[in-house]
């Protein structure tokens, strides 16, 4: 079987894993400016819309390199993670938090008067993504894994 | 200091988060969660500074407003990181990258003290749309440099595994 390369050096894993964390945190950092926004916490000068819009791209290079450099932590030991549990909530909330974010989170932010909506999209949005942290987190804590035998 | 380092970790409230059943974890996973949720708010204000984004802002609107929430989320941080680093003090205290995170800490606070009567809080003078002095553009990058170090040194200590819990239980 052909040897992955990633796994040559022992620099290899840490750098990767302080790019996801970098790239996350510009990701979901970029997304909590919306929701503090939108719960009336900060940036009031601005429009949520308008935040939306000039975030948007930094949030999309966040998630992209997170994803990205997740997928090449994740091939350098496949099996330490698929049978995970943790790491399969993590990607669950992960499809949601993305699924929401770019349907009901950005029609409710870019709407003229998000109110009270805008409040409940804001909490399930911070919510979902501090979700997808744990889910990361625990990773490397939760042992047990599913087991199809 | 080590002395110090191992009262903290025998304190009441550092024992109870040690020999609870996932205090480490859950901890640790606030911890990044709200550097998550708040790192965003150092990353904006320098990268504007910067002149890289979000450009249609400016600068004084995007730092002063994010002052607030930088520092709500720098306390929430901090707050996680010291329990950590309570629980397992003794550890921390003899692990290179936390030391190294020490240090780029001290290095953040004289960023602070160099740079935010001169540059952060002369912001609202200089018009929308002026350029910036260069000084300035300095402080940014410095300050990004620092923080990215202070991620590269966090996960470092990671990395390094004592013989666990160390002499003093």
């Amino acid at each position: 079987m052909a040897e992955n390369l990633l796994n040559s050096s022992p620099w290899t894993f840490p750098i990767l894993e302080v790019t996801h964390i970098v790239s996350f945190a510009i990701a979901i950092g970029t997304v909590a400016l919306v929701d503090f926004r939108l719960l009336g916490l900060a940036m009031l000068r601005q429009t949520p819309g308008r935040l939306t819009k000039d975030t948007g791209v930094w949030t999309v290079v966040g998630l992209s390199t997170a994803i990205f450099s997740g997928l090449l932590m994740y091939s350098t030991d496949p099996d330490k993670f698929y049978l995970n549990v943790s790491f399969l909530f993590k990607i669950a909330c992960l499809l949601v938090a993305i699924l929401f974010h770019y349907t009901v989170h950005r029609r409710v932010a870019l709407s003229d008067s998000p109110g009270s909506r805008g409040k409940l999209a804001a909490c399930v949005s911070i919510a979902l993504w501090v979700a997808v942290v744990f889910g990361g987190i625990f990773i490397e804590f939760v042992k047990e894994g599913l087991s199809f035998s | 200091m080590l002395s110090l380092a191992i009262w903290l970790q025998q304190t009441g409230l550092m024992r109870a988060l040690r020999e609870s059943d996932r205090g480490y974890e859950i901890l640790l996973s606030l911890h990044v969660s709200f550097i998550a949720l708040f790192g965003a708010t150092i990353a904006m204000s320098n990268l504007r500074l910067l002149g890289v984004a979000p450009r249609g802002y400016p600068v004084a609107d995007i730092v002063d407003q994010l002052r607030v929430p930088k520092r709500i989320g720098f306390l929430c941080v901090a707050t996680c990181g010291f329990l950590l680093f309570g629980m397992k003090a003794e550890e921390y205290y003899l692990n290179v990258f936390f030391r190294i995170k020490v240090l780029l800490f001290l290095t953040v606070a004289a960023h602070a003290l160099i740079f935010r009567p001169p540059v952060y809080n002369r912001l609202s003078e200089s018009a929308a749309d002026s350029p910036l002095p260069a000084r300035a553009k300095l402080a940014a990058g410095f300050s990004l440099v620092v923080w990215f170090g202070i991620v590269c040194a966090g996960r470092g200590i990671g990395y390094i595994h004592p013989p666990p819990f160390s002499h003093h239980f």
